[in-house]
């Protein structure tokens, strides 16, 4: 009976370290990279005034600020081949890659804090904070289409 | 002798946009391609790898052995607006004097004058890596071949300002016009964009087009991007568009943006590459 538990144990941690093979991640931080596009464009039409749906941007802005919370993970050593536009210099140049991390983080912090705050004015600059983070980020570390 | 309310009319189209150099420094977006990567700004070394060789961008700043010290402001205008370097040789056309020749000698002048007042940096000019094929003597023929007529002029002010931003200033259709085989931009094809654009990058079709081009874009959208980045779907550019936003649409004023904005909006469709 032990011995069975056991085979089936080492069966389960084989599979699911497979299932985390670092090329798995390609997928799941584009998915991720869309849930924070997604939010920020949303976001971005309640900011500019566009829309104002009764209490999304607390939502948005929460959401976005727990997407961020750690950028970095989405990126481990050995997911850089395969169909990614993740540059090298994510791996290559990693401490410059965890700063622009980092200040991602700290841009959806300050936004979700903004919201919470409910002050216009700061909304807007923090809005933007955010959206040059990704901008930043992107210029450095992700590649161009072709 | 001028009647004198056409003297108000010019001098107040003259007023109207009387930029300063800086302003139309960042209009014309020169930082960005004579600076390379962690280089001093202005110096120059910025690589660019096209169809014919690999060109290096020249030092700009008032050096007076490396730089532009020594030009007069004729000299420069010369330079910007027809390709002609101050010992008489034909610039190749990586450097974009096919749009800066719609500028104005006004616009190109202070731009030489704000020049001057940047820091001089000694950076020795890289030689261009060019086939063998491929001489300096050669851009004379191409200049005469290759510069046709440009987009018209706008008989509306707002798009014509937009016009003189997209075309004499901000050179947008040096990366999203499709070029010919000899590297002219194929008018016919005007901001179409193109599957071979700088870097091995792939340029979007900026006509109003709806299918691939921004004709589902609204103004505001537009606008938004030009002075942020963002794109309708919220992603950011990262391309070198990002350098264009940050160094250019960025810091022009909202009236400029909006103009450069009607004036994509009511150039004529075409369909992407």
């Amino acid at each position: 009976m032990h011995k069975t538990a056991v085979i089936a144990a080492a069966l389960i941690a084989t599979a699911a370290a497979q299932a985390e093979e670092p090329e798995n991640y390609i997928k799941y931080r584009q998915a991720m990279m869309s849930a924070i596009g997604g939010h920020t464009g949303a976001a971005g039409q309640i900011v500019r005034g566009k829309v104002s749906p009764e209490g999304a941007l607390a939502m948005h802005a929460n959401a976005l600020a727990t997407l961020n919370t750690d950028i970095g993970s989405l990126f481990p050593e050995g997911s850089d081949f395969g169909e990614t536009r993740a540059k090298e210099e994510i791996w290559s140049d990693r401490a410059a890659f965890d700063k622009a991390a980092g200040d991602a983080k700290t841009a959806t912090a300050a936004f979700a804090a903004a919201v919470a705050a409910g002050d216009e004015e700061k909304i807007g600059a923090a809005y933007r904070d955010v959206g040059e983070s990704c901008k930043t980020c992107h210029k450095q570390f992700r590649q161009k289409k072709n | 002798m001028t009647p004198w309310p056409l003297l108000i009319l010019l001098a107040g189209s003259a007023a109207a946009y009387a930029d300063d150099g800086e302003y139309l420094f960042h209009a014309a977006g020169c930082l960005a391609c004579h600076t390379a990567k962690d280089g001093a700004p202005l110096a120059g070394g910025r690589p660019f790898e096209t169809p014919y060789g690999t060109f290096y961008a020249p030092n700009i700043s008032p050096d007076r052995k490396t730089g532009i010290g020594t030009w007069s402001r004729r000299e420069f205008i010369d330079a910007l607006k027809h390709g002609t370097a101050p010992d008489g040789s034909a610039y190749y056309p990586v450097f974009p004097y096919p749009s800066y020749r719609l500028m104005t000698n006004t616009d190109a002048g202070k731009i030489f004058d704000y020049l001057q007042t940047r820091t001089a940096r000694s950076q020795t000019n890289r030689e261009h890596d060019t086939p063998w094929w491929l001489f300096r003597w050669m851009m004379k023929l191409w200049q005469w071949w290759a510069l046709d007529e440009p987009a018209p002029a706008q008989t509306n002010q707002e798009l014509e300002r937009g016009r003189y931003l997209v075309d004499a200033l901000g050179h947008c259709g040096e990366c999203h016009t499709p070029r010919n085989w000899l590297g002219a931009s194929i008018r016919t094809r005007y901001l179409a964009g193109t599957d071979l654009g700088p870097e091995d990058e792939k340029v979007p079709n900026i006509t109003p087009e709806r299918a691939d081009g921004i004709g589902k874009w609204d103004a505001d959208d537009l606008a938004y991007f030009l002075e942020t980045g963002q794109l309708p779907d919220g992603d950011y550019t990262g391309s070198l568009m990002a350098d264009v936003v940050d160094n250019t649409t960025s810091k022009l004023r909202v009236a400029d943006r909006q103009a450069m904005v009607s004036y994509l909006r009511a150039v004529e469709a075409f369909p992407g590459p």
